[in-house]
């Protein structure tokens, strides 16, 4: 102590004062620390506010963010649900289309199975066809063949249906065929071809086309043995029965007309007066046996035989000298007017003056005694046709029978009525003598007002197939 | 001298008409019942003229004429026949004709005396 003593006494004014100063310095010093820890804390107390704000504000800004990304990630959410949605269904479309796609692939495969299916089914039915097929290209050379073709041919080295284009002529078993048809393959229709004495072939050819376009032609062979041996018995047999019918007939008929002729001696009026009547009714008998033997030659189709330029006016003036017995009987006049320049026809003569007889005997019997027929034979220069009418004054034809005139074994009711006597062949045969020489037969008539009767033969006769029919 | 008819015919009844018909006219007619006794006679005594049927027993008449033609001095060219039957069928009368026969006459259709004219248009 005594030191500090010593110090303090040691310790002069002055040095007080330096101290006081000293102190007073430090105190300052000390304030103004304090003063600038004040501030400075004041400046922290305003940082940290400061960082207490951003980190507010930084919160709020957080906020907002995760609000946002909230929706956004909703707005994700429901953009890739939608986008799903839309892939699913997207999906689904393409599924549906590739079903849609495989059915139609699936019908194309099926469509095209049948479609083989039909064009085995139709080669099947051309091989397989009853008849013998040909089928010719537009080149004329063969490219089918059938079955019955090979068999009526015989040809047994064809195994297939199609050919690639074959040329017939050069094949030996054509010959026959080729000699009717032709290397052109022309158009013949049922000509017949002779293969053996138990095979008879019945060949035609026809084009074939669609809508204007020709494919080619093909020929059609026809078994018409059968139809042959029918044909010769039917034949046969109308000749054993018309010669059976005929042969009493004409022994009645030359007894009664020797008897008529005096040849046994003459005949008192009332003889004359039956056997004439009983000579009537044979005739009718007779003419009943040839309409039926007429019938059935149409139907055999070989009626129509021997065609002849003949003069309508010889055919004319032939039936009426054949009607005139009866004409007179029923004091029935024939007034005839033809054309001056009648051309002359190519016909079987006998069978249009048969039609020519039929309707002047038509005419006389369905007229009243006393009545009147008139007879024209007109040239029709622009159709170059030529035209028969007769006209007659009789019981005509009643309206509702019309269609049924031309018909086979049909007789109206007042024609029955008026003749008992007829076999309703006539008209029928008529009208097929008229049409086989390619003409036409019709008639105009009303009741009990008479009949014109009119049929029309083209003269012309340049039509290689005139007669086809029959 | 009266002009020789051979009448082949086997209806009884017609050929008796006709043959009656035709000796009123003068002919001379010879009657056979069949074809095979018709070419007998002609071959033993040639007609002028025959008058044939068609449908007969033994020898029908197309055999007779066909036979005709095959014997020297009997030809259808030479010796006229006329052919009298019950059936006329063109395909018959055609083949008669290629034959050589002068004349188809149908029964039915002509009378004794239509006969009678054909053969003396034949004969004078």
């Amino acid at each position: 102590m005594p030191e500090m003593s010593n110090k303090k006494k040691q310790f002069n004014e002055k040095d007080y004062e330096i101290l006081l100063a000293e102190m007073d310095k430090t105190a300052k010093l000390l304030v103004r620390r304090d003063l600038e820890l004040n501030r400075v804390n004041a400046e922290l107390d305003k940082k940290i506010y400061q960082l207490k704000e951003d980190e507010n504000k930084l919160k709020e800004m957080n906020d907002v963010l995760e609000i946002r990304l909230q929706a956004k990630t909703r707005e994700l959410r429901e953009n890739l649900s939608s986008l799903d949605h839309q892939i699913g269904e997207r999906t689904r479309k393409l599924e549906n289309s590739k079903v849609a796609l495989m059915n139609i692939l699936e019908d194309f495969r099926k469509q095209k199975i049948l479609t083989e299916e039909e064009q085995k089914k139709n080669l099947a039915i051309i091989n397989n066809f009853p008849d013998g097929l040909l089928i010719f290209d537009n080149e004329n050379r063969l490219s089918i063949i059938n079955i019955k073709a090979k068999e009526y041919l015989g040809i047994s080295q064809m195994d297939y249906l199609y050919h690639e284009s074959l040329s017939a002529e050069n094949i030996p078993e054509f010959k026959n065929l080729m000699g009717i048809i032709g290397k052109d393959i022309k158009n013949v229709y049922k000509q017949e071809l002779v293969i053996g004495p138990e095979l008879i072939i019945e060949v035609s050819v026809q084009e074939y086309s669609e809508k204007g376009i020709k494919y080619g032609k093909f020929v059609i062979l026809h078994d018409i043995t059968r139809e042959k041996k029918v044909q010769s018995l039917k034949s046969e047999f109308v000749s054993i029965a018309a010669h059976q019918l005929r042969t009493p007939l004409s022994a009645i008929k030359w007894t009664l007309t020797s008897l008529l002729d005096g040849d046994f001696g003459k005949l008192n009026d009332e003889q004359m007066k039956y056997l004439g009547k009983t000579n009537l009714s044979n005739e009718r008998m007779i003419n009943l046996v040839d309409d039926l033997l007429n019938l059935s030659r149409i139907e055999e189709g070989r009626y129509i035989y021997r065609t002849t330029v003949a003069s309508m006016e010889n055919i004319i003036n032939a039936a009426i000298k054949s009607t005139e017995l009866k004409a007179k009987e029923k004091n029935i006049k024939i007034s005839v007017k033809l054309d001056k320049n009648l051309p002359d026809i190519v016909v079987d003569e006998e069978k249009i003056k048969l039609v020519v007889q039929n309707l002047i005997e038509n005419a006389i019997n369905y007229s009243q005694k006393k009545g009147s027929v008139n007879i024209t034979a007109k040239n029709d220069a622009d159709k170059r046709e030529l035209v028969f009418s007769i006209k007659d004054s009789g019981i005509g034809i009643p309206e509702e029978q019309k269609s049924r005139i031309f018909s086979k074994f049909f007789r109206a009711e007042n024609a029955v009525r008026a003749e008992t006597v007829g076999s309703g062949l006539g008209l029928f045969i008529d009208k097929n003598i008229i049409e086989a020489h390619k003409g036409r037969i019709w008639f105009e008539s009303s009741l009990n007002k008479g009949a014109i009767f009119s049929f029309c033969i083209p003269y012309d006769k340049k039509d290689e197939q005139f007669f086809d029919k029959f | 001298m009266a002009k020789k008819i051979l009448l082949i015919e086997d209806e009884e009844v017609l050929s008796n008409l006709l043959n009656r018909k035709l000796e009123e006219s003068g002919y001379e007619v010879t009657v056979a019942f069949d074809g095979e006794e018709g070419l007998a006679i002609m071959k033993k005594q040639k007609p002028d003229l025959i008058l044939l049927d068609i449908v007969m027993p033994k020898m029908g008449g197309f055999e007779v004429m066909e036979n005709m033609n095959r014997t020297p001095g009997l030809e259808l060219k030479q010796l006229p026949v006329i052919v009298v039957s019950n059936s006329g069928q063109p395909v018959e009368i055609d083949r008669a004709l290629e034959l050589g026969i002068r004349d188809y006459l149908i029964k039915t259709q002509f009378d004794p005396q239509e006969v009678v004219d054909k053969v003396k248009k034949i004969l004078g």
